[in-house]
């Protein structure tokens, strides 16, 4: 009885959950729109059908730029995929992160998100932090951290995702 | 994603009821019988119905069982229709179930006595590429929109967005419209708009226009009061 009863509970809190943690395997990619440092707007659901990389930096995370780059590699490997690579700066500092823009020779959109809304909206806790989102617009992975193993997890994904 | 409205029909709220009964009861007897979908009806011969036709093993395979997808495309009048048929005819059950909700939603959420809407349009826009839309009722904002090339090319090719809805007192407003974009030699190019209007018992319908004034050449930002 009292493990029905704590099922229950669960089930019973797992709506609530779902929109608590907003930036879960599974869950469709919350929209948003945000201006990019050069180049017109970007609005997540107009790429329903693409698979779509976004990753979160700041100018004061030195893993953000090695993970900026791996993903210049994937986007040039995969671009003509149908794979669609976003930066989102959540820093503090807009005149650092545009420095550091102008640092870092990445091809794909950085976008600004000055008001930290779309940050707040996939729970960033970590910087960097990629989240790998499939052509249906949901969320398939998410990493909080950058390093070799998630670098090879993450291309792996990649590679699943595109292939669907 | 930019809403592009279109007329819709009111409807009362009592077909919305009967559509989700009708449904549920289709979904009941889904559940129900879910073998009745390869039941064979009365007149037919036991070889084209039987479930075990469905994927006969090969050796089961006679000439009758051959046969048996023409049989069933002509069944006979009063028959059950086919499973493909009946999956159909749920999914436009639920899609027309799923819009009486929304206007239901929306006929709660905004009755119309006390509903606001703005529209955004666009003619022409030579002179303005739109960035951004930022509106205040009253002082207090209530919508601010990013507008993307896909977006700003839908407004400019005839479509009417509805940028906010909401509820209002009967009363003076005051609408307030900030559009930011880029104006002639495509300089930074801020704008705004201002209207007062009266809000009676009634929806209140505002469209905010952007226009080309080819004499100055320069935008025209207007908002127009749908009486």
């Amino acid at each position: 009885m009292r493990a029905l009863t704590a099922a229950l509970a669960i089930l019973w809190s797992l709506p609530a959950l779902a929109a608590r943690f907003h930036a879960v395997p599974g869950v469709a990619a919350p929209d948003f729109a945000l201006r990019a440092l050069a180049g017109p707007n970007v609005r997540l659901s107009e790429h329903v059908g693409q698979v779509v990389v976004i990753s979160f930096w700041g100018s004061g995370c030195d893993a953000c730029r090695a993970q900026l780059e791996a993903l210049e590699q994937d986007f040039g490997r995969y671009g003509a995929q149908g794979l669609r690579v976003y930066g989102i700066e959540v820093a503090d500092d807009q005149t650092a992160a545009l420095s550091f823009a102008r640092g870092t020779h990445v091809t794909f959109p950085l976008l600004l998100d000055p008001a930290k809304a779309v940050a707040r909206l996939y729970d960033v806790d970590n910087l960097p932090m990629t989240v790998l989102i499939d052509r249906d617009g949901k969320i398939r992975q998410v990493v909080r951290d950058f390093n070799e193993t998630s670098r090879r997890a993450c291309e792996d994904e990649l590679r699943t995702l595109l292939a669907e | 994603m930019l809403e592009v409205t279109l007329p819709l029909a009111r409807r009362p709220a009592g077909r919305c009821l009967t559509a989700k009964a009708a449904l549920l009861a289709g979904l009941a007897a889904l559940v129900a019988a879910p073998a009745s979908f390869a039941a064979p009806p009365p007149p037919a011969p036991p070889a084209v119905t039987s479930p075990t036709t469905i994927n006969p093993p090969a050796a089961a395979i006679s000439p009758a069982a051959v046969a048996a997808p023409e049989a069933a495309t002509s069944s006979p009048p009063g028959a059950t229709p086919p499973v493909d048929e009946q999956v159909q005819s749920l999914k436009s059950d639920v899609l027309d179930l799923n819009r009486d909700l929304f206007v239901l939603e929306q006929e709660l959420l905004y009755p119309a006595n006390t509903q606001v809407a703005v529209f955004v349009a666009m003619d022409a826009g030579t002179f303005f590429a739109l960035d951004s839309v930022q509106l205040k009722i009253d002082g207090k904002e209530v919508a601010n929109y990013l507008y993307t090339p896909r977006e700003v090319n839908a407004l400019v090719q005839g479509g009417v967005q509805r940028l906010y809805v909401g509820n209002l007192k009967v009363g003076k407003h005051e609408l307030v419209a900030f559009l930011t974009g880029k104006g002639p030699h495509a300089r930074d190019y801020t704008r705004g708009a201002t209207l007062q209007f009266q809000k009676d018992i009634g929806a209140k319908y505002l469209e905010l226009t952007i226009t080309d004034d080819q004499s100055k050449l320069q935008p025209q930002f207007r908002i127009k009061d749908w009486e």
